[in-house]
């Protein structure tokens, strides 16, 4: 077991002179963790009457104790109509992240979460790296959002340059870096030590509350990071 | 006993990974500490703040961990990739 801690199910390709992979597992778990959202969406959203005048029901009141829980936690201190605006990216990366790290938790032989993989990661992170650039310009104008790199003195500019880089890397690798720290904690202990009970109580404590955790970690930098680029 | 080339890297690799995950961890845990004990201060003092002082705590010591995940990934790469 130990020593296929670092192999992967991988389907290579080949277009001309580019090598493609896939690591099918990984992409397998994350379609997966994709629909179980997409469903879990569709299921809620179901039952709601389409009149906003109408009496509530359950689903509804959840529904909407849910999304203001989120906006105050997440997007604390952004002004409304922004906060509006970015309210179903965060939350969807936020659940998107949490269910990723919690699919280990699944008794299912040979299955892993996508984030411990770092092609997934930094996708998300380069995800919101775009997009903190693409409110940054789109709130403050071009001009003055390219002009804050300048900020405090001209020739710091290479330092903002080296801080949006290490920003952005640093988002991806915490997240990639504590999922997989905990999937290989676990492993080395259950094969190594303990077999027993030991294992189940450290695959609990990394996959839910670690996952829960880092998940919304990475959803709060998302919103600080975009908070930084439009103020 | 003669020891081979390969070996020798071999063993440098584990000790490697072993100082790099052992020096790395000692200074996000001070500082996580130090963040924890004043997040603490800060609750016992105003506790009506407390939720917006846990979050707040919780960012800090995230981006605080920061240079341990790295230490941690280089200690990855030195025993499963390097």
């Amino acid at each position: 077991m130990l020593e296929n801690l670092g192999k992967k199910l991988i389907l290579h390709l080949q277009l001309g002179p580019v090598r493609i992979s896939f690591d099918l597992v990984t992409i397998l778990v994350a379609v997966g963790v994709t629909g179980f959202l997409a469903w879990g969406a569709w299921w809620l959203r179901r039952g709601l009457p389409r009149d906003p005048e109408a009496p509530l029901s359950r689903r509804a009141a959840f529904l909407i104790s849910v999304l203001e829980l989120a906006e105050t936690q997440l997007l604390g201190g952004f002004p409304k109509r922004l906060a509006r605006d970015l309210l179903p990216l965060i939350l969807t990366l936020f659940l998107y992240v949490l269910f990723c790290n919690w699919v280990s938790v699944l008794p299912i032989p040979y299955i892993v979460s996508p984030t411990q993989d770092l092609n997934v990661t930094f996708s998300l992170a380069l995800l919101v790296y775009t997009l903190a650039h693409y409110y940054g310009a789109r709130e403050r104008g071009l001009v003055a959002h390219l002009r804050s790199y300048l900020e405090p003195y001209p020739f710091l500019l290479p330092m903002n340059l080296i801080g949006d880089f290490g920003r952005t890397l640093s988002h991806a690798f915490r997240l990639f870096g504590n999922v997989l720290g905990g999937a290989i904690l676990t492993t080395i202990v259950a094969v190594k030590f303990a077999p027993l009970v030991v294992p189940a109580g450290l695959n609990l404590w990394f996959g839910l509350f670690v996952g829960a955790i880092q998940a919304l970690v990475f959803a709060l930098l998302a919103s600080a990071y975009i908070h930084i680029a439009v103020e | 006993m003669n020891i081979s080339g390969d070996q020798l890297v071999e063993a440098v690799k584990y000790l490697a990974a072993g100082l790099c995950m052992g020096l790395g961890a000692i200074g996000p845990a001070i500082g996580e500490g130090i963040a924890a004990a004043h997040a603490l201060d800060g609750m016992a003092r105003q506790p009506e703040m407390e939720a917006s002082l846990l979050r707040t705590m919780i960012i800090g010591q995230a981006i605080t961990e920061s240079t341990g995940i790295y230490s941690l990934v280089v200690a990855i790469i030195l025993l499963f990739v390097a």
